[in-house]
């Protein structure tokens, strides 16, 4: 017999997968969301070329974060009312990686679609073609460690309002928007931006372990 | 060792249990808060009455006594109230979840105290109420996370079940609080060559320095001050139907 845990960590994969792609609104949503931010930008502020540029990273990676957060309390909200996530505790499988395949699935639906838009909105905002490489390098980077913000976000305010997940978890997400926004603007201005993607990607090294079991944990605070 | 250790942290856990920690807190807080008034009006009234004039900022400088020592409260509030979340988190020690509840609300304050002193004495030295400055921009957004852990304790109704959540949260904002600051530095270098630093005073004389410390001493008082009667307040709110407060605070058997 393989290794039961990626049995067990496909097996939630797929299913979430089957369950988001079922409904549409899932992976829709963000996708609309983020467009509709961005649009809102050049019609609020001035549709002038130079500025938009110059706008266009901090303006994208706004736009990235709220929408990765708009659908994030459904992550464990509808599992944890039918009963679902109970069976997932109570069965013998290590709840850290259910946590993990949840965020990954998590990303799937809302970074995923987010990253293809970012590459029409940064035509539509005259980013240089040179600094698409690391801005959609470092959206990948920054989407996922969202994910997983909002996973703890998520548990923690699990079956209250979704406005207070995004009251929690906006406050951290600041190092992921600085470093994002100043690797795509260093990449306009044709400095080295490999720096700012280390960085963030040591960020998501210490997260992807250290915020699962933080997560696990504010789960388990809804069983006592 | 091992044993030592044993005894250590039975001997907090008993002085940590409601009944227990009320009572030896009710002896303690008259001198404390005797020390605590002490130390802070000789703190403040030697700053702000005996320690020399700056020569360039004139008077205006003498917010420093209070500006400095908030926001050095604000920070450290937050290590302690790390510190008890790890210790709720692991040993689950009921009155540690309390102490990170009632540290909540007075570290949010101090760090308002900060940025609203901080932006008076923006105004006549660099004439603006507010500037992106990268210390400024992280104390605004420590406060953004206080809040956020304030609002989490008040939106969960099981209190302990409260405690623990945000001892959760706690313990992500140690970790990131860091980040934070290194990559608000970093934005700071990159996007404006910083114009302004906090420190206008060029080096400080110890006639300044000396009630500085004084003024911080004193803050870290007032905070064990307001630390021991908010969680004092919150043991009793907590444990009203015990028999034990009846007959401490009203003197019946119950």
């Amino acid at each position: 017999m393989k290794s039961n845990i990626y049995n067990w960590f496909f097996l939630i994969l797929r299913r979430d997968l089957l369950l988001a792609f079922r409904r549409s609104s899932t992976y829709i949503t963000p996708l609309i969301f983020f467009l509709i931010v961005i649009s809102f930008f050049p019609i609020a502020l001035s549709p002038d070329q130079d500025f938009l540029r110059s706008l266009a990273p901090g303006v994208i990676w706004i736009a990235a974060l709220l929408s990765s957060l708009l659908a994030i309390e459904t992550i464990f909200s509808e599992d944890f009312r039918d009963g679902t996530l109970d069976e997932f505790f109570i069965s013998n499988d290590p709840s850290f990686v259910l946590v993990f395949a949840k965020v990954l699935c998590h990303w799937f639906v809302t970074g995923f679609p987010i990253l293809l838009a970012s590459i029409i909105s940064a035509l539509i905002l005259y980013l240089p073609l040179s600094s698409l490489l690391p801005m959609i390098c470092s959206l990948i980077l920054g989407t996922f460690f969202m994910s997983l913000l909002g996973a703890i976000g998520a548990a923690l305010s699990l079956g209250k309002s979704a406005i207070l997940s995004a009251i929690i978890v906006l406050p951290f997400s600041i190092p992921t928007l600085l470093m994002g926004t100043a690797a795509v603007a260093s990449a306009i201005d044709y400095q080295d931006f490999s720096g700012f993607l280390l960085i963030m990607g040591a960020m998501l090294a210490i997260g992807i372990p250290g915020l699962c079991l933080l997560t696990v944990e504010a789960i388990l605070l809804n069983y006592e | 060792m091992n044993k030592m250790w044993n005894y250590i942290k039975d001997w907090f856990i008993e002085m940590g249990s409601p009944p227990l920690f009320f009572k030896w807190s009710s002896k303690i807080l008259p001198w404390l808060m005797l020390v605590t008034f002490v130390v802070f009006i000789l703190g403040l009234a030697w700053g702000l009455f005996y320690s020399p004039t700056d020569y360039k900022q004139g008077d205006v400088y003498r917010i420093i006594y209070i500006h400095v020592p908030s926001a050095i409260l604000g920070q450290s509030i937050f290590m302690f109230m790390a510190v008890c979340g790890f210790i709720t988190m692991v040993w689950r020690v009921k009155i540690s979840g309390m102490l990170l509840k009632s540290a909540a609300p007075i570290g949010a304050s101090f760090t308002l105290l900060a940025l609203l002193t901080g932006s008076i004495w923006g105004k006549p030295t660099w004439g603006t109420w507010w500037v992106w400055d990268a210390r400024l921009t992280s104390t605004l957004i420590l406060f953004f996370i206080y809040a956020a852990i304030i609002g989490l304790h008040s939106s969960i109704d099981n209190k302990s079940r409260a405690d623990r959540a945000i001892s959760i949260l706690s313990i992500v904002g140690i970790a990131i609080i860091p980040i934070i600051k290194k990559s608000v530095d970093w934005w700071q270098t990159l996007h404006q060559p910083s114009t302004f630093t906090l420190t206008s005073a060029p080096s400080m004389t110890p006639d300044m320095y000396q009630p500085l410390l004084v003024c911080v001493l004193g803050f870290y008082l007032v905070f064990a001050l307001l630390l021991t009667m908010n969680l004092r307040a919150e043991v009793v709110a907590r444990e009203k139907n015990r028999s034990w407060v009846s007959k401490q605070l009203l003197n019946v058997d119950k």
